[in-house]
């Protein structure tokens, strides 16, 4: 035995002395605990998010109908589809509603958020009410709002028998669907920037609008100067994670348009839906949630890069 | 506490009244056309008042006599086994994760959680294909041979419902966040007191993780819920296993049949206004009665994230 040995065992109580292999988990304890607890995580990560992100890659390159037979390599072909009619369409209508959506829904909901944040009564109540439409099911309340639009059985045409005016075919109008889409994606995302704005609104402190006040600030002038400064990150993360969001509208163009009339309303994630489970043309589908993932992370990376000019990093 | 009643707070309320009036009126009109029959439906189209309180479609919906095409109860508990298993466990994978991140130091840990972060920027199509993919080719399930081909693997079985998404990279980075806001000082008392590391995450970081917790559990809990696009994709062909936002939405096509009026006629818009007020009501009341944590939980993420 060391002599160390010795003196560890006149300063502790009395147990055998540690095993080289003791004192290196000891020594190595947290590195020990943090991989005991990342490696599986990193592992299912792995299996279900890197290797999907390389296999839809390959597939992208492939003709497969993923049930009749195998992969066989096509190369760039499935892209060059992108190149033809209807798909610039859809790629411009994805792009259209993703950003008027954004920018329409944001505004709104930082609008909502400056007038929740006066002392108003029922402010929960109000939050509560701007904040249920995101709560609910894309798929079936798509299927609600259809019955407005709906030609001969709708709401809407039903109003306008009542008031004897004729019927609008709304499903065939590229403007009203297109319109109405976006109507309702808008309604559907209002809440949760609302909720965000206004708790970053709330976390601004008082003395800094009436220090201000005393020093001749005007309402608007508080608004340009104090309040949207501050809230600069929380409008970044609304904008990013929004961004993200309204690109990939998916069960209101299924359920209340199906894309169309004519592919006008048709986005990229209906698309390459139809693409994959209905023409069952995989390789053409991947290719398309590639050029999707691409186009996104363009506009991701452009959007925070404009915001953050000037920002510090957080 | 009382504010002067000025033109402009007056302006404010009209404009918050209205609003959250035209958010809250396709619910509304949804809720109430739920209870009218097709006659009272159309006599009103402003907004659909029912004469006579007509509980015929929601019988429909809960009777079993219309047999295996109709079962709601059973995709109710689908849903709730998938919304419980689906906040447990990336719940649980983002409380420690989110630990193993910030409260121990060891090398690779930083480019670990950059690998997890990646993912973040990729929207979520790109995986909808290849998860489906390794669902149906899953080696050795459901017919399949040991390299996956033949069978069907785990499409249409209950596998396919919980196997993917157990790791949410969202709620890792949150709790990462929301663990730097925390003092060392709590853990650093544990430990003198000799807990080890589940003690110490259960009995001092699991009381203050609350706020952000629950947040998780709302977002979870309504995301599951309304799962509708990957269920349709991995298990339409099993009602067994539906849930709730997919046998709703089948339920549209056969619940013409069930209440006897021919298909094809007219569409029965009451019907399908019963079938979403049963499936939005469980979320407005949880979030009703959750709704101060939750805000709780999104002021703190505010004023720190």
């Amino acid at each position: 035995m060391s002599s160390s040995t010795n003196e560890m065992a006149i300063s502790m109580p009395k147990t055998a002395a540690p095993s080289r292999w003791t004192r290196w988990r000891f020594r190595h304890r947290q590195a020990i605990e943090g991989w005991l607890i990342l490696t599986p995580i990193l592992l299912y990560y792995s299996i279900f998010f890197l290797f999907p992100i390389v296999a839809n890659l390959y597939v992208s390159f492939t003709s497969w109908t993923g049930v009749y037979d195998s992969p066989r390599w096509v190369g760039l072909a499935n892209y060059r589809v992108y190149l033809n009619p209807p798909y610039p369409l859809i790629l411009f209508n994805t792009t259209l509603f993703a950003v008027v959506i954004l920018v329409f829904q944001t505004g709104l909901a930082f609008f909502i958020a400056l007038l929740l944040n006066e002392k108003v009564f029922g402010r929960g109540l109000y939050r509560a009410l701007f904040y249920i439409p995101t709560l609910t099911s894309a798929a079936i309340m798509a299927q609600v709002f259809f019955a407005f639009v709906s030609p001969f059985d709708g709401i809407f045409n039903a109003i306008l028998k009542e008031l004897d005016r004729p019927i609008v075919v709304w499903t065939i109008s590229t403007f009203w669907m297109r319109s109405f889409i976006i109507l309702y994606s808008i309604w559907r995302g209002l809440g949760g920037p609302v909720v965000l704005f206004l708790a970053a609104l709330q976390g601004i402190h008082r003395e800094i609008y009436e220090a201000a006040m005393v020093d001749g600030a005007r309402g608007r002038d508080m608004l340009l100067y104090i309040t949207l400064p501050l809230l600069r990150p929380m409008v970044i993360f609304v904008l990013v994670t929004g961004m993200v969001g309204s690109f990939q509208i998916f069960e209101s163009v299924l359920l209340i348009s199906n894309g169309g009339p004519s592919n006008t309303t048709n986005v990229m994630l209906l698309q390459i839906y139809n693409d994959a489970f209905v023409n069952t043309r995989l390789g053409l589908a991947a290719a398309g949630a590639m050029i999707t993932g691409i186009v996104l992370l363009a506009f991701s990376i452009t959007n925070m890069r404009l915001l953050s000019r000037g920002q510090a990093s957080s | 506490m009382r504010k002067r009643l000025t033109i402009g707070r007056v302006l404010v309320y009209i404009a918050l009244i209205s609003g959250s009036f035209i958010m809250a009126f396709p619910l509304i009109y949804s809720l109430f056309g739920s209870f009218t029959d097709l006659e009272d439906f159309y006599a009103n189209p402003w907004l659909p008042i029912p004469h006579k309180l007509y509980l015929e479609n929601y019988r429909v919906m809960f009777n079993p006599a219309f047999g295996a095409r109709i079962q709601l109860g059973q995709w109710i508990f689908n849903t709730v086994i998938r919304c419980a298993w689906y906040i447990v466990i990336p719940g649980a994978v983002a409380v420690l994760a989110g630990y193993a991140l910030t409260r121990l130091k060891f090398r690779g840990r930083d480019l670990a959680f950059t690998y997890l972060l990646s993912s973040l920027m990729v929207p979520g199509i790109v995986f909808l294909i290849p998860t489906y993919v390794m669902m149906a080719r899953f080696p050795g399930a459901g017919g399949n041979s040991w390299w996956g081909q033949g069978g069907h693997g785990f499409v249409n079985q209950w596998p396919a419902l919980l196997i993917p998404g157990l790791v949410n990279v969202f709620y890792i980075f949150m709790l990462r966040q929301t663990y730097y806001t925390i003092p060392l000082d709590f853990e650093e008392a544990a430990r003198v007191d000799g807990a080890n590391t589940l003690q110490v995450l259960w009995t001092v970081y699991l009381p203050m993780l609350k706020p952000v917790l629950t947040v998780l559990v709302i977002f979870q809990f309504v995301a599951i819920w309304n799962d509708f696009q990957w269920p349709l994709i991995v298990s339409s062909g099993n009602p067994e296993i539906w849930t709730l936002a997919l046998g709703i939405q089948r339920m549209l096509f056969v619940g013409a049949q069930a209440k006897g009026i021919p298909q094809g006629t007219v569409q029965d818009y009451p019907f399908s206004f019963a079938l979403a007020t049963v499936a939005i009501l469980p979320l407005v009341i949880l979030f009703l009665r959750l709704q101060r944590y939750f805000v709780e939980g999104v002021q703190g993420f505010a004023l720190r994230g």
